[in-house]
């Protein structure tokens, strides 16, 4: 599903990030990213829906190599992969439905389809009752579950989360990492860059540790640290 | 297709209204600058039509020979409107003028006392096209034949031909830089309004927007905002301009303002189609530019 080759990657600034990375990630599998600040876990994930490119290798996701697309071709590839981010971004001005709506909107999809699907997926995240209010109005919990709604809403194969739980209490962090094992189940390759130690540890998931831009660790049933 | 017009139309009405108080602040500012634009165009245009009739109201006067005949006058009459850049000639008998004369001047020179016969001779009052033909059509008229002398005020005309050059130039000047600063500031307050957006722009690509998709909610709100300046810059404008109209026409009849509703109406519709017209190209630029900057 998801397959990187030699990926090397340097900021225009000179800042060197990753080193000849390689790493294969199979269909429906849940993955655990972890490592240090400033590892390279988010370059890593912004490489798989184009946000960045690399410097050199290639970065395959669903047979295509990202690295070599097509500015216009880019949104098609964001449609096929839900992205969830620490900070939530969501549209300040649009309530949880619009937010939804909006992933859906950009593919063309009719009226009530968009409808139907924002109401369903709205009810998996449990925020059905929060439809109306704007991000603002939300807590943290909530705007990442709106977030987690949004990335999915268009049923992709791949969800990619950067730091989900990071602005989150534990509890909360939880009920948002259930969420995510939840959509797993439902045929989904999930994976999740992380600080969380004792989530990684009880989860026992594929876990896959980057430090100083390496990889230096993949181990299934993992935990946080060796 | 359709369906996305009809969504692309919501999006930027919401966002207008959402966004209230920048748009309130674009439009005003918008409305400002359009305000000042008009201003000067309907001035420079007033003071052009000023100086225009004062230089109108200049013309010849040629003085008939003594001895010519009424019937010779009448035949001199025709050749002189003949003449090229001349727009009418009119006849002055010498017992009009002298009554015009004594009128005039009659109850403070007891003139009759004086001079017992008319001493004027029959007049030509020719009135040219344009200023600039005076001195030529008043060269070709001592030459028609049974004219006698030739006046006009030739140091007036140079006078009032500078004028009219200067207001002209300088009002084309002075147009063409207000356009320019107005172009410019419409153009920043729509790139405001887009650029407060820029982090929305950026996640709408997140979320897989095509660059059109993103555009054209975006370069509909500049529409609707510069059309809103347009159409409030020309409210204003045209309340002020037709209230002065009335006073000016009451107290000072002979100053001639612009009452011509077709140019007014003209001056108007580029107010307000330049409003809308340049609201969409400030949108249209800026979203460009951050789309293309996040590539």
């Amino acid at each position: 599903m998801i397959e990187l080759i030699n990926v090397s990657k340097t900021y225009p600034n000179g800042i060197d990030v990753l080193f000849n990375v390689s790493l294969s990630i199979g269909k429906e599998e849940f993955v655990f990213m972890v490592g240090p600040s400033g590892a390279g876990k988010t370059t890593l994930l912004k490489m798989l829906y184009r946000d960045e490119v690399p410097s050199s290798g290639k970065v395959i996701v669903d047979k295509i190599n990202v690295a070599d697309l097509a500015p216009s071709q880019v949104p098609f590839l964001r449609r096929n992969m839900g992205v969830v981010f620490q900070d939530y971004k969501l549209l300040a001005k649009r309530t949880v439905f619009e937010n939804v709506a909006f992933a859906l909107r950009v593919t063309g999809a009719p009226r009530s389809t968009i409808r139907r699907k924002v109401m369903q997926v709205l009810e998996l995240v449990g925020m059905l009752r929060r439809a109306n209010a704007f991000p603002e109005e939300l807590s943290g919990g909530e705007k990442q579950r709106a977030c987690i709604a949004r990335a999915i809403v268009n049923n992709p194969p791949i969800l990619l989360a950067d730091e989900p739980t990071g602005n989150l209490d534990p509890t909360t962090s939880w009920d948002i990492i259930q969420l995510l094992e939840k959509i797993n189940k439902r045929n989904t390759t999930v994976m999740v860059a992380t600080h969380n130690k004792s989530i990684v540890d009880d989860m026992k998931r594929r876990v896959v540790a980057i430090e100083n831009g390496r990889i230096v660790r993949d181990q299934l049933l993992g935990g946080y640290s060796r | 297709m359709l369906s996305n017009i009809e969504f692309f139309l919501i999006e930027a009405f919401r966002s207008v209204r959402r966004g209230a108080l920048m748009s309130f602040v674009a439009v005003g500012t918008i409305t400002v600058s359009l305000v000042i634009f008009g201003f000067f165009v309907l001035l420079v245009i007033n003071l052009g039509n000023i100086v225009g009739s004062v230089s109108n109201k200049i013309d010849i006067a040629a003085y008939v020979e003594k001895d010519l005949s009424l019937e010779a006058a009448g035949a001199l009459q025709l050749r002189l409107s003949k003449i090229p850049g001349v727009d009418k000639v009119s006849f002055i008998s010498r017992t009009e003028a002298w009554k015009n004369f004594k009128e005039e001047f009659g109850d403070k020179l007891e003139l009759d006392s004086v001079i017992a016969e008319n001493p004027l001779p029959h007049t030509f009052n020719v009135r040219v096209k344009a200023p600039e033909f005076l001195p030529r059509v008043a060269k070709e008229i001592a030459g028609a034949g049974g004219i006698d002398e030739v006046r006009y005020s030739g140091q007036l005309i140079d006078q009032v031909r500078s004028l009219v050059d200067a207001v002209r130039i300088g009002g084309a000047a002075l147009v063409v830089l207000i356009s320019f600063a107005t172009l410019l500031i419409v153009v920043n307050t729509i790139r405001l309004t887009v650029l407060a957006r820029e982090t929305d722009i950026y996640i709408m690509k997140l979320v897989g927007a095509t660059n059109n998709f993103v555009k054209w909610p975006f370069i509909i709100e500049g529409v609707i905002l510069g059309m809103l300046g347009g159409i409030c810059s020309f409210l204003i404008l045209k309340f002020a301009y037709d209230a002065i109209y009335t006073r000016i026409s009451v107290a000072l009849p002979f100053v001639p303002m612009v009452g011509d509703k077709m140019m007014l109406g003209v001056i108007y519709m580029v107010m307000v189609l330049g409003g809308l017209g340049v609201g969409m190209i400030g949108a249209y630029i800026s979203v460009s530019k951050i789309l293309k900057a996040e590539e």
